[in-house]
Formats: C-alpha cells, structure tokens, sequence
C-alpha cells in the first residue's frame, strides 16, 4: 500500500479555510498571506505538487486565485481583485509580478480622489473602481525572472517568455517572446 | 578550518574553493547559500573588489565565477552553471541578474520532467542541466539596475547598460545600450570628461 501524499501546507501556520493546497503542494514564506484579503470561500484553489515558494498572494476582497498541478513559482507576486488562473506545469521565475488590476483609475479626477481614499486621513472613504481583467496562464509556460504580467493577458499553453518582459497582449500558444511590450521573437 | 566572515549575522561560511582577495569584502555568506559549485576554483574576487548584502551566486558544480578588481557587486545576482567573468572596475547596480544558462529545456516534455522532478525535492528547486553559453562582462563596465544579462553575451570594456536593460546580444566597448532587447544608443568618447 502506497504512503498517502502529503497534504499541501504553508510553512508558515495554519490556512485560512478559503485556501486549499493540493497533496504535495508547498507555500513557503511568512509574508505569503500578508495582503490576503479575499472574502470567498473558495479563494485559493491550488493542484497537487506543485511549488509557491516566496510566493505573495495579495488577493482583494472578492479576488481568486486558481492554480494546478506541478508548478513551480519562486518569489512571485499574485495581485488580484478579480481572478489569476495558472494552469499545470508553469514555470515562472523570481521577482515576476502577475497583477489583473489597474490599482488606480486612470482619469485624473478620479485618480486625486484615489490618492485621498487611500491616504492615512481618507480611511474609510471608499474607493473609485480601478479596471481589473482577470489573467489566464494557460499549461507548460515558462516564464522567465524578473517579468511582468498585467491585467487581462492570457498566455498560451507552451509559451516561452523571456526574463525581463513585460506583457499586455495575450501571448499565442507556443510563441518565445521578450521585451518591453513583449513582443514575438522571430523563429 | 571554516572560514567565516567577521560579525557576519548569517551562520554560514566562505566555501573552500571560494578565493577572494584579502582586500575584497564579502559583506555575508548568505551569497553563497546556493553556490554549488565543485571547481577548484569555484570563484575568485580580485583585490578591492566588494560583494554586498544581497549579492546571491547561485553556481551549479561545474561553474565557475571570476571577479576581477575594484568591483561593485550590490545586491545583484549571478546564475552560473559554466562560466561568468566580470572584468575590473565594473559597477553592477542592484537587482540585476546575469545567467549564463536558462536552466531550463526550450521544449515542454523537458519542462514537465524538471517540474516532476523538483517537487520530488526535498528542497524543491527547480532547474535542470541546460545548455550553457559563458558570459564574459569585460572593465569598466555599469550595468543599471534590474537589468538583465543573457546567456552567451559579452559586454565590451568601458560600455554602459541603462538601467532595466534586458542584454541578449554582443555590447561592443565604449557603447552606451538601453532598452529591452537592449540597443545601441551612442557610443562613449574615451577622452570626454563628461558622456
């Protein structure tokens, strides 16, 4: 009789009930949960094995996050408010921020009351709203340290993007891009 | 007899096959958390040079690290699985990374294996035997900040990458290169005072 795999845990103390890891699964890192905020009960859905180390997972109030199997991330940041989805057998190198949001309006009327909401003497003020796209990462991507991904991008499945990029279109299956934009690289 | 950096907060030590300079700071052992590597001489920093807090050499057993004199190393850092040398007087600003492999297949059957095998880990890292293509930073050279270096490049002497460059082909001496991919942007007049 096989030994049952590992339940997936957080190095760092107990989930919150709304974050469930996969058998094998691993997040390491005391500040994987420093800005997790999202109310849903299923906010965080990670497959099996697969690796969250350094891994910030700064979710907004009704933000989700879903993941698969056999991935790998390493010191990444996962800024939602709406929805990241990364399929199985991802890669993706350090320092990479994933962000499905604008944070701030883009008008600048909007943005000065922004600013003020966000300020230490606008507590409690609500907020403009932001534009968020939700980001979809689909299986065997890789993607390179020190990349950028932002709102409403989707990469797909077998995507080769290089260290250093910063990507705002959606990426074709199999393509090898780099750059800031991203752009496809010759064959 | 272990070496270990004076008032060094990290409980780590200078590996053996580590050479650096009597004259050359190693500012914690923390830069050698994941170096690896099982060549004679594994890494060598010349006289002067300085390796500050955050400086990470990630070096696989074949690799090999040169690091000549008078160099700044702040908080960047280095993949090597082969080769990366890194010429006199050099200036390289924080975060940037220079590799001279991807550690990783360019093909997804050879990417699906790695991930199979690194979270059969104990440490769970990733990265595979990839092919590896030297890099050679030549002196005098500044890298700007969170710029990126790629395998196989060689940076001319004297010449500049911008700040958030991502290098992926030859820089050739006294050049000034920005951008991602980097390009020329204008050459560097040896006798000005100033660019």
């Amino acid at each position: 009789m096989t030994e049952p795999l590992p339940r997936g845990r957080w190095t760092h103390g107990e989930l919150p009930a709304s974050i469930r890891l996969g058998p094998g699964t691993l997040l390491s890192g005391d500040h994987a949960l420093r800005r997790f905020r999202s109310g849903l009960a299923d906010a965080v859905e990670v497959g099996s094995n697969t690796t969250l180390d350094g891994v910030h997972l700064a979710l907004g109030e009704s933000a989700r996050l879903v993941i698969g199997d056999w991935c790998h991330l390493s010191s990444v940041m996962l800024l939602s408010e709406e929805e990241i989805r990364i399929g199985s057998y991802v890669a993706i190198g350090w320092n990479t921020a994933i962000a499905d949001t604008d944070f701030h309006p883009i008008a600048p009327a909007l943005r000065q009351a922004d600013a003020i909401a966000c300020s230490p003497i606008g507590a409690g003020r609500a907020r403009p709203p932001a534009v968020s796209r939700p980001v979809v990462i689909a299986d065997d991507v890789w993607i390179g340290p020190c990349t950028t991904i932002l709102k409403g991008v989707h990469i797909g499945p077998g995507a080769v993007i290089e260290a250093g990029s910063l990507v705002t279109t959606h990426i074709p299956a199999g393509s090898h891009v780099m750059g800031n934009p991203a752009r496809i690289l010759d064959a | 007899m272990p070496r270990r950096i004076p008032n060094d907060w990290h409980p780590g030590v200078i590996p053996d096959n580590a050479h650096v300079h009597e004259r050359a700071l190693v500012e914690t052992a923390l830069c050698f958390e994941s170096f690896r590597s099982e060549h004679a001489r594994g890494l060598e920093v010349g006289e002067g040079s300085a390796l500050y807090t955050g400086t990470m050499l990630d070096v696989g057993p074949r690799g090999r690290v040169r690091i000549g004199a008078c160099c700044m190393l702040n908080r960047m850092r280095i993949v090597c699985d082969e080769s990366v040398e890194i010429g006199d007087f050099s200036l390289i600003s924080w975060s940037v990374v220079i590799m001279d492999t991807y550690r990783t297949a360019f093909d997804v059957e050879s990417r699906r294996c790695a991930l199979r095998h690194a979270a059969a880990r104990a440490d769970r890292r990733l990265g595979e035997p990839a092919p590896c293509r030297p890099v050679r930073i030549g002196r005098n050279v500044w890298i700007g900040f969170d710029s990126c270096i790629l395998p196989g490049v060689t940076v001319g002497d004297g010449s500049i990458v911008g700040a958030r460059s991502v290098v992926r082909d030859d820089v050739p001496p006294l050049s000034i290169v920005a951008g991602n991919p980097a390009r020329v942007i204008r050459a560097i007049r040896e006798e000005a005072g100033h660019a």
